[in-house]
Parts: C-alpha cells; sequence; structure tokens
C-alpha cells in the first residue's frame, strides 16, 4: 500500500533554483526601474532588444526551467519577493505623478483581465464586452461619488455589483448560445453600450462625466502625501489601493482555480456533455463565472474612474474590449503571469515608445494575430493546476 | 426480484429516423449485461437517451424503484448512474487526477464559498480524493498511479480508455455503462481490462453493469446476460450461448439467406 | 406622418438593408466553407471603398471624366483589388488557423480588422480624415406624388440586387458554385473527388470579399463620404446579421440584413426625438432573438456525435 502523500510544510529544500528564482526578480525589478526611467526613445528600444536576448539566453541555458521550479516549490517565497519588488518600484518613482500613474492603470487593467480571465480562461464564457462593465464601474462611481454620500471606499464593491447586475441582462442569451452566435451577443452589447452613454445626456452625454476622488476615512486621495520631509505623489494612494486590489484578485482567481469550482469550470469549457454526465451543471458555472468576472472588472473600472477623474463614452468602446481581449490572449487563456506579463506590456509600452503611441492599436493586433499563428498557449501559458502547491503526494 | 433498471417501450425518433422502437429491458442488481447488435441498431443511443442526453420519444424507465424518464444528465449521474463513451470524451489539457475528480462531482463539496475560503476543509477532500483516485486508477495501470499529475493528452488511447473508466468508477455508482470499453485494444489488453472492472466490482459490492461490445469474446466471458438489438428493437434475449445460435441474430448481423 | 416622410425612410432602410446583405452573404459564404468568420469583413468593405476612391483619383489625373466610366472601373478595380485581398487573408491568416479552435480565428480576424483600419488611418494620405467620394451617379429624382425618389438610390438597389443575384447564381447554377457547396459540406470527401480545395476557399474568400467592395463602393457613392472607421460599425452590423438569419445560408444572409436595417429604421421612426437611439434598440433586439432563437432565425443544421 501506498504511503500518505506528504503535507503541511513540506517543501523542498531552498537550492539553486531558488537562487535562479529570487535572483531572477531582483533583475526583473532593476529591468522596470531603469526601464521607467529612461527617457531616451533609443535607450527604451534598446532595452526591450536586452530583454528578448536574455530571455532567450536564459532558455538556452535552462534557467528558466529552474525560474519555474523556483516558482513551483517556493510560491509563498517568491510571492513576496514580488511583493517586494512591486514595493520597492514604488518607492524610486514615489515623486514622479507620471510613472504611477501608469503603473496603477496597469495593475487596475490586470485587475479587470483577472476577471476576464475567469470568464473566457476557465469557463469559456466569451465576452467582447469587457471595457462596457469597465465602464458601468466608472460610471457608478461618477455618479455615487456626485451624487450621493455613500463612501468612496463602498463605492468600489458597489461598482462591481452594477456591472454584475447589467451582465445579468445578458445572462439568457449568454448561455443558450455557443461560439459564434454567443460571440454576436456581448458584441452587440458592446456597441449597444458605447452608443447608449453617448445619446444619453443624463449621463453626460459625449462630454462624459467627472469622477470624484477616492478618499479614505477623510484622507482625500488626491492630495500629495507629505509627512515632515518625506513627499509623495498623491497617485502614491490609488497605487497602493490598486495594489491590495490586485492583491484580493490574484488570490481569488487562483483560490477559485485551484479548487473543485475551478475544476468544473474547465470541465464546461473543455467538454459541456461529459461535465454534465457527471453532475456538472454548466449554465451553473457559467453564470458564476460570468458575474464573478464582471464584478472585477467593475470594481477595477470604479478605481480607474476615480483617479482618472474625468470619463467619458470614447473610453469604453468595443476596441478597447477587444484590448482587454488581447490581454488575456497575448498572455494565455487561463494563465494569471501571462495577463500580469501582459498588462504591463500592452500599458506601458505605448507610454514609453512615444513614437509608437500612435501604432498603438496596429501592433498589438498585429502582436495578437502572430501569436495566435505561432504561439497560440500564450506567452506564459497556464501551467499544471495545484490544488495545494506545498502538497506533494508521492 | 424486482429489477435494478426497468426499462419500458422506450421509443426514440429523429425525424423519420426511429433509432429505438419500443425497448423493454431490465437488468438485475448485481448483473453484468452485453449489448449487442449491428452497427446502428441504437445501442449507444439507448444509453443516450437513459443518460439524459436525448429526450424519450416514447417509453419510460425506472431505476432502483426511482422514475428516471427524461431526466437531465445531471440527474441521472447522482441517481447513481455513470458511463464512458464511445469516442473517448476526456479533457485532454487536465491531469488524471483532473480527470478522475470530474467523475466525482457528486461527492465533492461544489459550494463557491467553501472552495474559496474553507481552504483546510478543501485540502482534506483533495488528499483523500487523491488517495482513492490513485488506488483506482493503480487496479488498472500502476503506472499511471505514478503520473496522476500528467496532462491526460500525453498518453496513448489504451491509458485513456482506462483513465475514462476510472472516472465513472470513482464516484460509486450503482449501474455503470461501458460503451465499447475494448476498441482500440488488443486481446490481451482487453483481457486485463475486463479482470480489472471485474476487480473492481468485487471491492465495490452491488455494481451492476451493461456493456456495449462487439468482441463477443469479452461479451461471452463476462457478461451474466444479453440483449441483442437490431433496428431499435430487442430481437433477442438469453445468455451469449443462446443468443448467438439464435436464427434471427444471425441474420442481423450477416443478412438472410 | 406624411407618406413622402414615410417613403423616404422606407428608401433609406432599403438601401442600407441591402448594403448589409451584401457584407451579410459574405460572412455566411466563409463561414459555410470554412466553418469560419472572418471579422475583419467590414474593414475588408472599408478597404474597397478607399481602393474605389484611390482609383477615382487615379482615373481623373489620367484624365478619364465620364461618370459612367468611372463608376464601371471604380467598381471593378475595387472589387479586383479587394478579392485578391481577400484570398491573401485566407491564405496566410485563415487556412493555417483552421485546425485551431474556433476562438483563435475569431479573434485573429478581429485583429485583422484593426490591422486594416489602422493602416488604413496611418497610412493613407491624410487618411484619419474622411475623404469626400466623388458624385457620380446622377443626381435626378423621380417624382412619385408628393415623394422625389433619387435615381442613385434607385441604381444602387438594383446594382446590389443584381450582385446578390449574381452571387446566388454562382453558387446554386455553376460547377464553381457545385465545388463550393462540396467543400462547405464535407471538405474531406470533397477532397477525395478531386476538387482543390485550398482552391476553392481562396476563390470563395475572393468571391465574398468583392461582394463587401461593392458594398463599400455603394456607400460611398451614397453618402459621399468614406472614412477609415466605416467598416467597424458594418462589420458588427453585417455579421449580426448574418447570425440572425442563421449562418451558412444566404437566404438567411439577406434575410438578416434587412432585417437590421428595418429594426434601424423602425428605431428611428418611432423616436424620432431620440434616433441616436436605433441602434441601441436595434443591438436589444438582437440579442432578444439570440436569447429566443441560439441559432438564428434560420438555424443551422448541425449535429454533436456523442
Amino acid at each position: 500500500m501506498s504511503t500518505k502523500p506528504e503535507s503541511g510544510a513540506a517543501t523542498r529544500a531552498p537550492g539553486p533554483a531558488l537562487l535562479v528564482g529570487l535572483g531572477a526578480v531582483v533583475l526583473l525589478t532593476c529591468y522596470i526601474v531603469a526601464f521607467l526611467m529612461s527617457e531616451d526613445e533609443s535607450v527604451v528600444a534598446g532595452l526591450i532588444v536586452a530583454a528578448g536576448v536574455a530571455v532567450l539566453g536564459a532558455y538556452v541555458l535552462g534557467l528558466l526551467q529552474q525560474l519555474r521550479a523556483a516558482y513551483r516549490d517556493h510560491e509563498r517565497l517568491m510571492h513576496a519577493a514580488i511583493l517586494l519588488g512591486i514595493l520597492v518600484v514604488a518607492w524610486v518613482f514615489r515623486e514622479d505623478h507620471f510613472t504611477l500613474l501608469m503603473l496603477t492603470t496597469a495593475m487596475l487593467y490586470m485587475t479587470a483581465c483577472l476577471g476576464l480571465n475567469i470568464q473566457l480562461g476557465y469557463t469559456g464564457v466569451l465576452n467582447f464586452a469587457g471595457a462596457s462593465f469597465f465602464g458601468v464601474g466608472c460610471y457608478t462611481a461618477a455618479v455615487l461619488g456626485s451624487e450621493t454620500a455613500i463612501p468612496p471606499l463602498l463605492i468600489l464593491p458597489i461598482g462591481g455589483v452594477m456591472a454584475a447586475l447589467v451582465g445579468s441582462i445578458l445572462v439568457i442569451p449568454v448561455l443558450r448560445t455557443r461560439g459564434h452566435y454567443a460571440a454576436v451577443v456581448t458584441i452587440a452589447f458592446a456597441v449597444l453600450f458605447r452608443t447608449f452613454l453617448q445619446v444619453n445626456d443624463a449621463l453626460g452625454g459625449p462630454q462624459g462625466l467627472s469622477v470624484p476622488q477616492m478618499s479614505l476615512f477623510g484622507w482625500g486621495f488626491n492630495s500629495n502625501i507629505e509627512v515632515g520631509d518625506f513627499y509623495a505623489s498623491f497617485y502614491m494612494n490609488y497605487y497602493l489601493l490598486a495594489l491590495l486590489l490586485l492583491i484580493g484578485a490574484f488570490a481569488l482567481t487562483r483560490r477559485v482555480e485551484r479548487s473543485w469550482v475551478g475544476l468544473s469550470m474547465d470541465a464546461t469549457r473543455i467538454d459541456e456533455l461529459a461535465a454534465s454526465c457527471f453532475g456538472i451543471t454548466p449554465s451553473r458555472w457559467k453564470i458564476t463565472a460570468f458575474m464573478l468576472g464582471n464584478f472585477m472588472i467593475g470594481v477595477a473600472g470604479a478605481l480607474l474612474g476615480m483617479m482618472i477623474s474625468f470619463i467619458a463614452p470614447a473610453n469604453f468602446t468595443f476596441a478597447d474590449s477587444l484590448i482587454f481581449l488581447s490581454i488575456v490572449l497575448l498572455g494565455g487563456m487561463g494563465s494569471v503571469w501571462g495577463i500580469a506579463l501582459a498588462s504591463v506590456i500592452v500599458v506601458l509600452l505605448p507610454e514609453k515608445l512615444q513614437m509608437i503611441q500612435e501604432y498603438r492599436f496596429l501592433l498589438f493586433s498585429a502582436l495578437v494575430i502572430l501569436v495566435l499563428l505561432f504561439r497560440p498557449n500564450g506567452l506564459l501559458p497556464r501551467g499544471r493546476r495545484a490544488y495545494f502547491p506545498d502538497w506533494r503526494p508521492r | 426480484m424486482t429489477a435494478l433498471l426497468d426499462c419500458k417501450q422506450m421509443t426514440r425518433r429523429f425525424g423519420g429516423l426511429v433509432a429505438l422502437d419500443g425497448l423493454d429491458l431490465q437488468v438485475h442488481g448485481g448483473d453484468i449485461l452485453g449489448l449487442i447488435g449491428p452497427n446502428g441498431s441504437g445501442k449507444t443511443t439507448f444509453f443516450n437517451v437513459l443518460t439524459g442526453i436525448y429526450g424519450y420519444s416514447g417509453g419510460t424507465a425506472a431505476f432502483d424503484g426511482q422514475e428516471i424518464t427524461n431526466l437531465s444528465p445531471q440527474a441521472v449521474y447522482r441517481a447513481g448512474i455513470a458511463r464512458t463513451f464511445q469516442r473517448s470524451r476526456l479533457c485532454l489539457p487536465l491531469s488524471i487526477f483532473d480527470n478522475v475528480m470530474i467523475g466525482n462531482h457528486k461527492r465533492l463539496d461544489q459550494g463557491l464559498w467553501n472552495n474559496i475560503f474553507a481552504r483546510k476543509r478543501l485540502r482534506q477532500e483533495v488528499e483523500s480524493g487523491f488517495d482513492e483516485a490513485r488506488e483506482l486508477v493503480r487496479i488498472f495501470e500502476p503506472r499511471l498511479a505514478d503520473q496522476m499529475f500528467e496532462p491526460v493528452a500525453n498518453f496513448p488511447m489504451i491509458d485513456r480508455r482506462r483513465i475514462e473508466i476510472c472516472r465513472a468508477l470513482i464516484s460509486h455508482p450503482r449501474l455503470l455503462l461501458l460503451d465499447e470499453p475494448s476498441a482500440g485494444m488488443t486481446h490481451e489488453e482487453t483481457r486485463e481490462l475486463m479482470d480489472d472492472i471485474l476487480q473492481v466490482r468485487e471491492r465495490i459490492g452491488g455494481l451492476t453493469i451493461i456493456i456495449i461490445e462487439h468482441e463477443m469474446g469479452v461479451i461471452e466471458r463476462v457478461t451474466d446476460h444479453c440483449v441483442v438489438l437490431n433496428f431499435g428493437q430487442k430481437i433477442a434475449e438469453g445468455s451469449y450461448r443462446e443468443v448467438s445460435s439464435d436464427r434471427h441474430v444471425q441474420e442481423a448481423y450477416l443478412g438472410a439467406e | 406622418m406624411d407618406l413622402s416622410l414615410l417613403s423616404q425612410y422606407v428608401v433609406n432602410g432599403m438601401m442600407l438593408g441591402m448594403m448589409y446583405a451584401l457584407v451579410a452573404v459574405g460572412f455566411t459564404l466563409f463561414f459555410g466553407v470554412l466553418d469560419v468568420i472572418k471579422f475583419s469583413h467590414g474593414d475588408v468593405l472599408m478597404v474597397g471603398a478607399f481602393a474605389g476612391y484611390t482609383t477615382y483619383l487615379g482615373l481623373e489625373a489620367a484624365g478619364i471624366h465620364n461618370p459612367v466610366v468611372q463608376v464601371v472601373l471604380l467598381v471593378v478595380a475595387s472589387a479586383a483589388f479587394v478579392a485578391a485581398l481577400g484570398a491573401v487573408i485566407a491564405k496566410y491568416l485563415v487556412l493555417p488557423l483552421s485546425n485551431a479552435p474556433a476562438l483563435n480565428i475569431l479573434l485573429a480576424t478581429l485583429m485583422l480588422g484593426t490591422v486594416l483600419r489602422e493602416s488604413v488611418r496611418l497610412f493613407f494620405p491624410d487618411g484619419s480624415n474622411p475623404k469626400r467620394f466623388p458624385r457620380l451617379l446622377p443626381d435626378t429624382v423621380i417624382p412619385i406624388g408628393n415623394f422625389d425618389l433619387r435615381v442613385d438610390s434607385l441604381m444602387l438597389l438594383i446594382t446590389g440586387l443584381l450582385v446578390i443575384i449574381a452571387i446566388n447564381t454562382i453558387i446554386n447554377r455553376t460547377k464553381l458554385g457545385l465545388a463550393i457547396r462540396a467543400v462547405a459540406q464535407d471538405a474531406e470527401t470533397a477532397r477525395t473527388m478531386g476538387i482543390n480545395f485550398t482552391l476553392i476557399v481562396l476563390v470563395t474568400f475572393a468571391l465574398g470579399s468583392s461582394a463587401a467592395a461593392i458594398a463599400g463602393v455603394m456607400n460611398g457613392l451614397y453618402y459621399n463620404e468614406i472614412n477609415f472607421g466605416m467598416g467597424l460599425l458594418l462589420g458588427v452590423i453585417g455579421f449580426a446579421s448574418a447570425i440572425v438569419g442563421g449562418l451558412g445560408n444566404i437566404y438567411g444572409a439577406i434575410l438578416g440584413g434587412f432585417l437590421f436595417a428595418t429594426l434601424q429604421t423602425v428605431g428611428a421612426v418611432a423616436m424620432p426625438f431620440a434616433s441616436a437611439y436605433k441602434d441601441v434598440f436595434a443591438f436589444a433586439v438582437i440579442i432578444a432573438i439570440m436569447a429566443w432563437r441560439p441559432t438564428g432565425l434560420i438555424p443551422e443544421k448541425t449535429s454533436e456525435r456523442v
């Protein structure tokens, strides 16, 4: 008879893989700092090339394997290191309005795309209206912030709930349709929503609405932080809150995936019929995924609205929904780290390479096409389900 | 003795085509029933109607006294009927463990809240589920038991069939429906597979099996009882020896003189 | 509402319907043959319009000013150019992905649409601004009672109708059409019967794309204006029309196209104070129809082997 599987804290002893892993985090942090600091486009371009060469070199040297092993065997430690890296970057740029704004936007996009991922990557629910639900969050923050005295922190989850509620209008057609037919439903909604915003004067019409700031216990987020000699941009407030949201979204997504719920979702996506024969009710999981995903998208949207303090229908078009989808595809369907990487690329790169600002949509569409043709599983494809990272049965 | 499964006048039409034509079929608890007949005689359709994939155009079915006519596939599964598919339907990107656990759905906590927040309890379910799954897989192929986290796509068809049977067995069903389990296997592998199924049947106790097969050797060796279908109707019933010497059966397979 | 205004609405609606139908027919052709939704179709239409415009500029520069000649050459050049474009897209994007999950092709062609749109915006001279498409059709009207029927509307309607009839004839009455239908039904068997699969696919895409080009030129001639973004909405509407009508069925595509135009017209008529809501109305009805009939009004005949 087999022995009982090791469980609890029985992790592999730290070895060379862990060193590679931690080293990679340090290197990445330095790289990001350098990347964000560089003003000259040729420097930026050079850094991008360097990154490509480094990844290739790491692949050839087998370091990527080590990296994967490091993450697999020491997940908590790696997470802590990455979090530290993110905080270091925040510290370095604490006075830089623009950089903090960019990074926070990337984090909020990441959060929204994690929601989209639960829908598409896990459960196979097509959602071409991601930007619309994002917009619901923004507009909720605008309306509730201006018209009511609801504490702004509470507005965030309300934004999420509103997005889920609006999404529930589409539940029946989403459930009943498959494949291309399902695509029409959310595409039609994406177009419909934008047009609705545009013609609806109560919501500001094409001019849009202003969104009041986030504030916490009387601390207004739109004021710079000045404590004694210490000074930080007011965007730092948003950065930290967005980081908290991201961590929450990340943990939620992980736990969903690493559970029977995640398994049922995958089964629903891969083979509904077989799943039904084993008691799985596809509609239950599709509704769950759709609602939960839209909730996450709405919350992210609400905070972004508060941060940029002004929103208009032009921000929430079908093309913007495609950007969200590109992030999920580029990163890898169902892959949280892939989505993280793709969000960073999609948000940071155009800002840094000002010359490609104009070509942003063109380049990303072309990039996604290339990925679909040659690496359909994404830049960082989803790994195996590890129910509990420190559980190693043998 | 009342039958465990009692199908009366089961009928299924697809437009003008009558796939099942007033089929009466009974299986007693603990039996192994062989379901044979030429291609297109309605065997898989019978499974599909029974498990709720297709609706009934007529007739009824009762399982352990409970009416199961027109129940959803989920409800049929919960009542204790599990199946395999003619064309292997596993989730290829998922691991062996994942695939087997899909079959265990009704014995696992599927609540969203619990899965996200009650992690300790989830862990217990995962660990005990793993033990069970691995033991089950080990019966069929010990090599697989050491690769429970490998994606099923990495394995050959024969191993996939074994995994599919484990998926059907993990929930301790009362009735197991096997649809051509030996397709693509050699005689040796088939014999082994049948032995393993019988072994599991010993352990689970009270497992009733209906098996669709084209390999008559299997039917002869393993089944207690046979039903022969042709054009959606039962044309013979009895032991293998009895039905194989039945003139109508021979005509159905080979054509009339 | 008086009759002349109503007639105006009806004629406009029919024009729209015709254009949508032309686009939807393309979608349905591609789907029928390769089980693929080529989402870039709307933007291909836009390229056709721009190709026509460029041809016009070229003709003017070459000293050819006869409007009849211009129109004919415009249409032909545009259709030919876009047919080639459609074939190239089929060869390099769609065929390589034909074994990938359907979602991938949908997304790849969606992205391709963006590439086409952005390319025109960025690389066509002054691409981001709308262009005045020439008034080449006669300006005259035929008075019918109180109502003035524009001759150019009539001509465009008839042209559109002819194109649809032509496509229908090709599909249903020619050997080529037979090959296309064979491939649509069962590619494997068609191949074993000696049909050149790749060639048929390319031809089908060329055919469907040229229909879109003609719709694009029609659009330009009717509204006298084209811009780089015109394809997106038209593509979505064409796609929705093909779907609502039932994918794979030409009559369904035509039905869907006219249905959508009807919805928009009804919406505009019913809410004259907020005619901008017509699109909201039309798309909402589309969503409702999908909820009611998940595989379109003329359902697809599919079966899954269990």
